[in-house]
């Protein structure tokens, strides 16, 4: 009987262990686009929730070091089956097509080991800009001084390649949600065929959603919209 | 009855140390009635008398039951049609002129052993491991005796019909081997027969198939697509659920 | 050379029982010390195999598959039969036994026989134990059907696919003993000899098919199960592997070949459409219980079927036979599909056909109930001739199927070379002249399973068997012979290829050996069978070497037995003055066809013996006659 860690290290321990990853990085993903949606809000509704947030103190931390976690173990097993996948097909084929029909291949799922690690330099990339970005203080209505991240979001998105790099890899995770969100229910043992088909429907909506959310806000801010009420200056 | 000029690109490789390459031949008057695998004996009829190397494939039964046969057409495992194969396939769905590449199954797991032959002991490993429940000639009780639903008998079923052709491995982008393991575990681990020995059963033959060199599922779903008696990739996830209760 | 049958005294029901107990016991110590070799892993193979290795015996298992589980048992669809009386329709040991024996024209041996009516029990309670999932009632309890043409449901099925599901478990039961180390197996590998030292079998000869290696394997016993010998007649609904080589080469060593000639024809396959036509697949049989067979009454009708009218529909099986109908055993349906079609009244492009319509069932029961039955089957024929049978009748002909002959084996199932068994289709001994459906798997697991396990541990309890390595002359002079074959075969570098030879020795076999014999038909196939064999070693074209992977090298070896093989069931046709079961002769029929079956003179089990004069194939015959104590020998009737 292998230990629980071996379990997780064999094929199918590692296929449940990113579905379980990939559901948790989905609660996050929703879970950060509603607190995106408070750039919308009252003028210092996205600094109060960000307060709100640093409030937890070392809860936050707790939290960040898992949400890490969960992201690199989601990663690496990615990046591991497919360097594993070189290794069980030495020769390709010369021509090679899918058969249609019940198979999930298509551009989200032969995907996404490339939207995984762009997804995955991105995250980096992102951390490095808006959690330890240079960033001002505001004055919350209650007189609070904290972290201006809505300026330093405004600021940001002002510039082209941001707004439109960030729009590229959202649509990326479009696609990476497209085949993930299905993947992990079918990893986590949904069997039943009819139930299948319907979540692969609500999954590839569900995948359009999220990613339409957040590329909708640096498009949103980078054609001017939230910047009269930042009092910042805008395209 | 019409008759068709097939050009075909096929794989040839001496054996597994061999690179292999492909040769192109053109062949005429292919019959729509005929078998894809009986245009290929018209092939091998014409090689052989031109004093050329025949064409090697497998093939037994051709009714499509015994899974020997097992190309890659055009890039798909059996061929284009659903449900079917290769020896059920029939010319009649080409055209005149049309170009056919033919390959072998291709994964670290099935080492070429000449042309379109490979060696498939792997599945059998797999077997060895765990794939059959115990029970010694002589020692099984009157079959009533063990009253079956008819559902689960039948789930139990379609899973017990693959044939172990390994177009499920050939297909997959991964060359994953969790259909032919999945639909053997969900045989079995169904059937109350079957249940004393789920837990070990599963574990070791989760184990042989990594251990064959069989790479991971990603849920391509591409293995159900190409099975020639269309097992559902619902086999994996009775896999993953055996495998979790037997570790937990 | 001596045939003692060795059967049991006592009454018919007690022989297996009183043999059992009578049976010497190999202590469990002794038991691996023991080598067995089991060559072909089929039903027969895997079951006799696995219940060996469990019972702690070394075995070693040969296939020339890639895998166990592709053994041609596993085409089987039908049905396996078992006297369970589950649906309390009267069934029982003894109807299941009697109906064998009437139906395999009594032509074989009670004992045999009821053996394996009471086996047949204990197959299906191991077959459920083992996973194999059959065909159930809601109510959980196992589900039969009737089946070719017995009058009781006694037929157990897994769909269309009964034989594939129970080769699996016999197949699971072995890999079970591979991993244990009990079996150690060797697939691609064929067996070329076999190695007989002081008269006893002692081991085989083998080519690897991957390497082209030639192997010696010493054994204290030999198990073939290599199946039957169809393929002779290049087209057939056997895989296109199976082959006669195995047994041919121990028949040349010795072993008796019982009853050649019989030959089932299976009335519903799928007619042959052209040259390059590779093999026929067969439809299940089950298809007669609703389809209904049917010919034009015109001769060279070719109005579209559903055109002709009721009256004018010659619905033959049903007018000759009115109590049976469509569901006439094999051989009968058979014969009249080829009566009618000589007669002219053939269907399809070729003539060579009839219809198997379900216009009427599909109007009785409604589509989805046809659909539920049989639509695979229904499928499959779509999808090989691209018509509709939901739409169109089927068209179906008679095509070989199985060969009731075999090596001959006593009681035992042992040949007359002491230490050589032969198990399942390849040997003769339960299905006389004519095997009745769901039958072939009954009779391959009860012997793999239920009765070489113990004869052959009585006969190496009871038996001297000195030390023999593979270096002894009889291993050398056995490999030589295997590897002089095949050098002699690439030597010939002719112009034919070996399926052109093949095609033409087929249709010798079809037309003069097949469904109907006449005196005359087989002297003169006797003479274009050696005719074409001369000329095979003068004009064969095998292609490559010997050292490597080389199919057509295979089947060339294999074609070389057919070409004798079929001269000795032309001969065995041609000795038996009578018509039984499949072997129709035309001389001996009642004017509306009807077989004339020879008790007084032709009571006997046929056993060949190859004689080696100087090189040249040389033939005596054998009887052991049949006694009938307990069954009165009848003419069949199916009217």
């Amino acid at each position: 009987m292998p230990s629980i860690i071996e379990a997780f290290q064999s094929q199918v321990g590692r296929k449940i262990l990113t579905g379980i990853t990939g559901f948790l990085l989905v609660f996050f993903i929703i879970f950060h686009l509603v607190g995106n949606l408070a750039i919308f809000g009252e003028p210092d509704a996205m600094n109060s929730y960000s307060h709100f947030l640093h409030e937890f103190g070392p809860i936050l931390w707790f939290a960040r070091i898992g949400l890490l976690a969960v992201f690199v173990i989601h990663a690496w097993i990615g990046i591991s089956i497919w360097l594993k996948k070189r290794k069980a097909r030495p020769v390709n084929y010369n021509v090679y097509s899918s058969k249609g029909g019940p198979s999930k291949q298509g551009l989200s799922s032969r995907s996404m080991a490339f939207t995984g690690v762009v997804l995955l330099i991105f995250v980096i990339f992102h951390v490095n800009t808006f959690a330890f970005g240079d960033m001002g203080t505001a004055e919350l209505a209650d007189g609070t001084q904290v972290h201006d991240i809505k300026t330093l979001v405004l600021d940001t998105f002002q510039n082209p390649l941001y707004a439109f790099g960030y729009t590229f890899v959202m649509i990326l995770l479009g696609a990476h949600l497209g085949h993930g969100i299905w993947s992990a229910f079918t990893s986590l043992t949904l069997k039943s065929k009819k139930a299948s088909a319907t979540i692969y429907t609500i999954g590839i909506i569900a995948a359009v959603i999220l990613a339409v959310g957040f590329l909708f806000i640096p498009l949103y801010i980078y054609f001017g919209g939230g910047c009269e009420a930042a009092l910042i200056q805008c395209n | 009855m019409s008759e068709m000029t097939i050009n075909l690109k096929i794989w040839r490789q001496k054996n597994a140390d061999d690179p292999g390459r492909f040769e192109e031949y053109r062949l005429p008057e292919v019959n729509e009635h005929m078998s894809f695998l009986e245009m290929l004996d018209v092939l091998n009829e014409k090689l052989i008398k031109e004093d050329k190397d025949p064409v090697e494939f497998d093939y037994d039964c051709r009714e499509g039951i015994c899974g020997s046969c097992n190309l890659v057409i055009n890039g798909r495992a059996h061929g284009p049609k659903h449900k079917t194969a290769v020896c059920q396939l029939h010319m009649r769905n080409y055209s005149d002129g049309d170009t056919i590449v033919i390959e072998p199954p291709r994964a670290a797991a099935f080492p070429v052993i000449r042309d379109l032959v490979v060696d498939r002991t792997a599945f059998d490993r797999i077997i060895e491991a765990g794939g059959y429940i115990s029970v010694g000639t002589g020692a099984a009780p009157e079959a009533n005796l063990i009253p079956v639903p008819r559902d689960t008998s039948e789930e139990a079923f379609d899973y017990a019909t693959c044939i172990g052709c390994g177009a499920c491995v050939a297909a997959c982008p991964n060359s994953s081997a969790a259909l032919f393991t999945g639909a053997k575990i969900a045989h079995l681990n169904l059937l109350p027969q079957g249940s004393p020995e789920r837990e070990k059963r599963t574990i070791a033959m989760v184990e042989q198939m990594e251990n064959e060199g069989f790479g991971d599922c990603s849920n391509y779903a591409e293995c159900e697509a190409v099975c020639p008696v269309g097992i559902s990739i619902s086999a994996i996830a009775q896999m993953r659920k055996d495998y979790m209760k037997a570790v937990f | 050379m001596k045939l003692d049958p060795k059967i049991p005294s006592g009454p018919l029901e007690e022989k297996w029982d009183r043999h059992l107990k009578d049976i010497k016991l190999v202590s469990p110590n002794n038991k691996r010390k023991h080598n067995i070799i089991v060559v072909g892993t089929g039903l027969a193979g895997a079951s006799a195999a696995a219940s060996l290795a469990e019972l702690g015996y070394n075995v070693q298992t040969f296939s020339i598959m890639d895998s166990a589980r592709r053994a041609h048992s596993i085409a089987a669809q039908g049905g396996i039969n078992a006297a369970k009386n589950y649906q309390n329709d009267g069934d029982s040991v003894w109807r299941l036994f009697y109906d064998t024996i009437k139906g395999g024209d009594y032509r074989s041996r009670e004992a045999n026989v009821y053996r394996l009516a009471q086996n047949s029990n204990h197959i299906i309670d191991q077959a459920v134990a083992q996973g194999v999932p059959f065909g159930r009632e809601y109510g959980g309890l196992l589900d039969n059907r009737s089946f070719g043409g017995a009058q009781v449901s006694r037929t157990f099925y897994s769909r269309g696919q009964t034989g594939q599901q129970l080769l699996l478990g016999a197949y699971q039961a072995m890999m079970k003993e591979v991993y244990s180390g009990k079996i150690k197996d060797y697939p691609r590998q064929e067996m070329l000899d076999l190695v007989v030292v002081d008269g006893v079998a002692r081991g085989i000869i083998t080519r690897n098919l991957v390497t082209g290696e030639i192997q010696k394997w010493e054994a204290d016993a030999v198990v073939l199960c290599t199946g039957g010998y169809g393929n002779v007649f290049y087209l057939s609904t056997n895989a296109k592997n199976s082959n006669a080589t195995a047994m041919w080469r121990c028949h040349k060593r010795g072993a008796a070949f019982a009853n050649p000639c019989f030959v089932q024809i299976h009335p519903t396959c799928i007619p042959v459409s052209g040259d390059y036509q590779s093999k026929l697949t067969l439809m299940s049989e089950s298809l007669r219980n609703d389809g209904r067979v049917w010919v034009p009454r015109k001769k060279g009708d070719k109005r579209p079927p559903h055109e002709i009218p009721e009256d004018e529909r010659y619905y033959y099986l049903e007018e000759r036979y009115p109590s049976f109908g469509n569901l006439v055993p094999r051989d009968v349906a058979s014969r009249n599909a080829k009566l009618v079609t000589d007669d002219g009244l053939g269907v399809g492009e070729t003539g060579l056909a009839v219809y198997l319509d379900f216009r009427d069932a599909i109007k009785r029961d409604g589509i989805e109930v046809i659909r539920a039955k049989y639509g695979n089957l229904f499928d499959m024929y779509e999808n090989i001739t691209d018509e509709n049978p939901y739409e169109t009748p089927m068209r179906i002909f008679p095509a070989v199927h199985y060969t009731m002959g075999g090596l001959w084996v006593d009681y035992d199932l042992m040949s007359n070379i002491p230490g050589l068994f032969v198990a399942g289709e390849a040997n003769f001994s339960d299905h006389g002249a004519n095997r009745l459906g769901a039958s072939a798997l009954m009779q391959g697991l009860s012997d793999g399973y239920f009765i070489i396990p113990y004869t052959i541990g009585d006969y190496l309890a009871g038996t001297e068997l000195p030390k023999v390595d593979t270096d002894h002359d009889a291993f050398k002079e056995a490999a030589d012979s295997a590897s002089g074959l095949l050098d002699k075969l690439l030597a010939v570098k002719g112009n034919k290829t070996i399926i052109e030879f093949h095609r033409e020795l087929g249709k010798i076999l079809w037309d003069k050996v097949g469904i109907s014999r006449s005196k005359e038909g087989l002297e003169s196939a006797i003479k274009e069978i050696r005719e074409l064999r001369e000329e095979f070693w003068q004009n064969v074209k095998v292609p490559g070497e010997a050292n490597y992977f080389n199919k057509y090298l295979e089947y060339a070896s294999r074609l070389a037995d057919y070409f004798e093989l079929a001269e000795l069931m032309a001969l065995d046709a041609l000795d038996r003055n009578e018509s039984c079961g499949c072997h129709l002769r035309d001389e001996y029929q009642t004017e509306d066809g009807e077989a004339i079956r020879d008790d007084k003179d032709y009571a006997f089990v046929s056993a060949w013996e190859f004689v080696d004069v100087n090189g040249e194939l040389e033939t005596k015959l054998h009887k052991e006659p049949l006694e009938f104590e307990f069954v009165e020998m009848k003419q069949r009737s199916y009217k």
